[in-house]
């Protein structure tokens, strides 16, 4: 099957929900690819079940009338559980390659956002040790709570509705753990408190959990996690940090989950695929450049692709939005007048970067790893075999560490380690932004991509 | 480290790291140069053929038979530890039994293990083998290892019996006084020695020109397809013969047949297409659709494998498809071990013990006669 499309969208959460919206308003037929059941993205992740997805969302109402506009549009075309395998630019077009046949424009618009980024630490492959992310979606997509005794930890203010979610539906939520330093905020406070909304939104999150007995401890961190017997999860050792995040002291605590997320990393193997300009920031987090329509740079002229949302930098839900409405409309090439979008993107992306800075990830992180400690888990690679290549045979790259212990070549293609062992190797930008190259964007039968008339 | 070692080799990859091994072993002082890391260019995309079962009776043959031993006995000098295994080979014919009876009769008579089987005996080397798939010629001596794996392996054996290896040094000159080859210099400092060795792979053409010398040395684009890891069902390198005609095809187009072959992670691995689009980027599709295909019609069960990663790879080639092992005719000095297209792996240490005995002037295993760069040049003047 090949379908074609005026403008097609890349990702069902706040940025592509809005891009499809605003395209399709500006009088372009849209083809809405995402590999979701139901519309939303991460954010919006929802089961369907109206009173319950109110009680797990901070704001539903909004999601809710988006995707149910968009659900509306006679103009946009919602093509769900659609997994894209490849992507590539043939003949003028952009040639997207799915589970459900080939999909073809002149006119993409990428939101495909971004998941939970994954620090390795001994034990952190125990099953129990799992992301915020995983945890907030198993309870916003199926209403599953991970579990009874449950510990989060990492940085960044994802943690809070994490915790809070988890709290109001029944878990204990033995441990609340960041470890930023309490005064981080003071340095960032003034453009902080240009976006009241969020600062509010964060101080009842805060509220929540006190209500529930739930303080967040500062410069703390989950440094080990223990299984039992059974090989399930049975406790943490927390340490306190110094400022570089190194270890100073360390109790133990029983939980029998662990949600531990440091930020996001931005999903660019599509745009890698197209040949997109991407950038790496100090982080080392990587993201699409765009201009100030949200165009995306590729040398051909004959197409457009334009970005939105995490992709272009981590900034959150009302950030997405924006960027979505703008990529939406410049696409279509709209008359309206971008003005006071662009403004609210400015606001909201002085926010994001103020944001970045106080939860920066510092590097004593590598000071928790032992010589056993697992880095690659779909190739079970520990630590001391990345520094017996190091060591050995003089690998002074993460390329040549991978081909050499296979770390990054399993089932995750590396999307879990492989800034992990950057930020090991001290890669280079140049080396981050080739390690997202993935010419097999998701695994696909080979009987499917054997088919007949496949471009 | 030594400004003036008895031999520069350029390029770290199999053919390097074996040649620097060979003549290492013979009492020479060597340093290896990589303007990349380790492995990095055409070794890091080979899947690790150690293969006598693909070549016509020839020049070649004769290199491969004495390579495959050699690999054995360089894993025991050296101590192993790059997952050299003989696991054997089948090769299928689809196209009736007559081509490939012919194909192993002759390859017999060169001395290789060739056993034409009958169709249960197909089946019991591979179960889950197409039973539309009824001749096959079993080949025990074809055999498989990690290459990076190899390359580090041997290159840290060079640094352990006194040579070097230096990375990231991109050759930027090789300079010659009279004609004969006087020093290299790199990105990161000039060395000199009388023997300079070009096993830059597919990038020799661009190395010998440095020299002031030509190697008409090109790339051909191949893909690999790697299934996610699944039960153990494949056990040996399992090829259609028409495999042996494209490997020989001096053709430009596209040129496919499936090489199937389960690895010890689990993986499955799908190769080789074969094509002459220069250093074309990215991925051909419609490559990996014929590729998928083929190799479904091996095995079936592969129709309901998933696919999770394809990777690209250019073999050195040769227009004659014969690897280039012996001095340069123009600049003394010089030596290329360059060429060996898709069986650069297997060809490596028998290709590294030829031009060590070449260089020393030693008697060898086979007449180099038949590799020699000179070749070309009596070509072109004729």
């Amino acid at each position: 099957m090949e379908v074609r499309y005026q403008v097609i969208v890349l990702g069902g959460g706040p940025a592509g929900l809005n891009a499809a919206k605003y395209a399709a308003n500006a009088g372009y037929e849209v083809g809405l690819i995402d590999a979701g059941t139901r519309l939303g993205g991460q954010y919006w992740r929802h089961t369907g079940r109206e009173e319950f997805d109110q009680s797990v969302h901070h704001n539903f109402d909004q999601g809710s009338l988006l995707m149910d506009a968009v659900l509306a549009n006679p103009r946009i075309t919602v093509h769900s559980e659609t997994n894209i395998w490849s992507a590539s630019i043939i003949n003028d077009e952009v040639v997207l390659r799915t589970n459900n046949g080939a999909f073809i424009t002149q006119r993409l618009i990428l939101a495909t956002g971004a998941y939970d980024r994954s620090l390795p630490f001994p034990g952190w492959d125990i099953p129990g040790v799992m992301t915020p992310g995983a945890a907030q979606s198993l309870l916003k997509g199926h209403g599953v709570l991970v579990g009874k005794r449950i510990v989060v930890a990492g940085t960044g203010p994802f943690l809070l509705p994490v915790a809070t979610g988890l709290s109001s539906h029944g878990a204990s939520v033995v441990g609340l753990l960041e470890a930023s330093s309490k005064y981080s905020w003071a340095k960032n406070l003034l453009e902080l408190l240009r976006n009241p909304a969020k600062a509010l939104e964060g101080i009842g999150y805060l509220l929540a959990l006190r209500g529930r007995k739930v303080e967040m401890r500062f410069r703390q961190a989950i440094v080990a996690a223990h299984a039992s017997a059974d090989g399930s999860l049975e406790s943490v050792t927390i340490a306190n940090l110094d400022s570089e995040w190194k270890i100073r002291s360390t109790y133990k605590l029983s939980c029998d989950v662990a949600a531990v997320g440091w930020g996001f990393t931005a999903d660019t193997a599509i745009a890698y695929s197209l040949g997109l300009a991407l950038d790496v920031d100090a982080s080392g987090s990587i993201s699409v450049v765009v201009d100030e329509n949200q165009r995306a740079r590729q040398p051909n002229a004959a197409i457009a692709i334009y970005a939105a949302g995490e992709l272009t930098g981590i900034g959150g839900a009302d950030l997405a939005l924006v960027e979505g409405a703008i990529a939406g409309l410049a696409i279509a090439g709209s008359a309206q007048d971008l003005k006071t979008l662009k403004k609210r993107r400015k606001k909201l992306l002085r926010f994001a970067q103020a944001l970045t800075k106080v939860y920066p990830v510092a590097s004593g992180w590598k000071s928790w790893l032992s010589e056993d400690t697992t880095i690659c888990r779909c190739e079970e690679i520990s630590y001391s075999d990345i520094n017996e290549a190091r060591e050995e045979f003089d690998a002074s790259d993460a390329r040549t560490i991978k081909l050499l212990t296979r770390c990054g070549m399993g089932l995750c293609q590396g999307r879990i380690c492989g800034r992990t062992i950057a930020d090991l190797m001290n890669s280079t930008p140049q080396e981050r932004i080739s390690s997202a190259s993935r010419p097999i964007l998701s695994p696909i039968t080979l009987g499917e991509v054997a088919q007949e008339g496949l471009l | 480290m030594s400004q003036s070692p008895d031999a520069i080799v350029i390029g770290a990859g199999i053919v390097g790291a074996t040649t620097a091994l060979a003549l290492t072993n013979a009492g020479l002082k060597v340093l290896v140069l990589d303007r990349g890391s380790i492995a990095s260019g055409t070794t890091s995309a080979g899947e690790g053929n150690i293969l006598v079962s693909d070549k016509e009776p020839g020049a070649e043959l004769d290199l491969a038979l004495r390579s495959r031993d050699a690999w054995f006995e360089l894993a025991d000098d050296i101590g192993g530890g790059f997952e050299l295994e003989a696991k054997g080979g089948v090769v299928v014919s689809s196209s009736g039994s007559e081509s490939l009876r012919n194909l192993t009769s002759k390859q017999r008579d060169s001395g290789i293990d060739a056993r034409d089987i009958s169709s249960s005996e197909l089946w019991e080397l591979e179960p889950h083998l197409s039973r539309s798939i009824n001749v096959g010629a079993y080949y025990p001596q074809d055999a498989q290892c990690q290459p990076m794996l190899a390359t580090a392996r041997v290159l840290q054996a060079v640094k352990q019996r006194g040579g070097d290896v230096v990375t990231g040094s991109e050759v930027l000159a090789i300079e010659n006084r009279h004609g004969v080859v006087s020093s290299v210099v790199t990105s990161r400092g000039s060395y000199s020695a009388p023997v300079v060795i070009n096993a830059a792979g597919t990038w020799a053409g661009a190395i010998a020109r440095l020299a002031g010398a030509e190697l008409p040395i090109a790339p051909r684009r191949g893909f690999i397809l790697v299934s996610v890891p699944t039960p153990h069902r494949i056990f040996h390198k399992v090829y259609s013969s028409d495999y042996v005609a494209n490997v020989a095809s001096g053709d430009a187009d596209l040129q496919s047949s499936a090489v199937v072959e389960g690895t010890q992670s689990g993986t499955i691995l799908i190769g080789a297409s074969r094509e002459r689009v220069g250093f074309k980027e990215g991925i051909d599709y419609s490559v990996v659709r014929i590729l998928a295909h083929q190799a479904i019609e091996l095995f079936p069960f592969l129709a309901n494998v998933q696919l999770m990663r394809v990777y690209r790879g250019f073999r050195p080639y040769a227009p004659d498809h014969l690897p280039v092992i012996g001095q340069d005719p123009i600049i003394k000095g010089l030596w290329h071990n360059a060429g060996h297209e898709g069986a650069g792996i297997g060809l490596a240490p028998g290709s590294a013990q030829l031009l060590a005995d070449t260089i020393l002037e030693r008697h060898s295993f086979m007449n180099a006669a038949p590799f020699s760069p000179s070749r070309f040049s009596t070509v072109s003047s004729s």
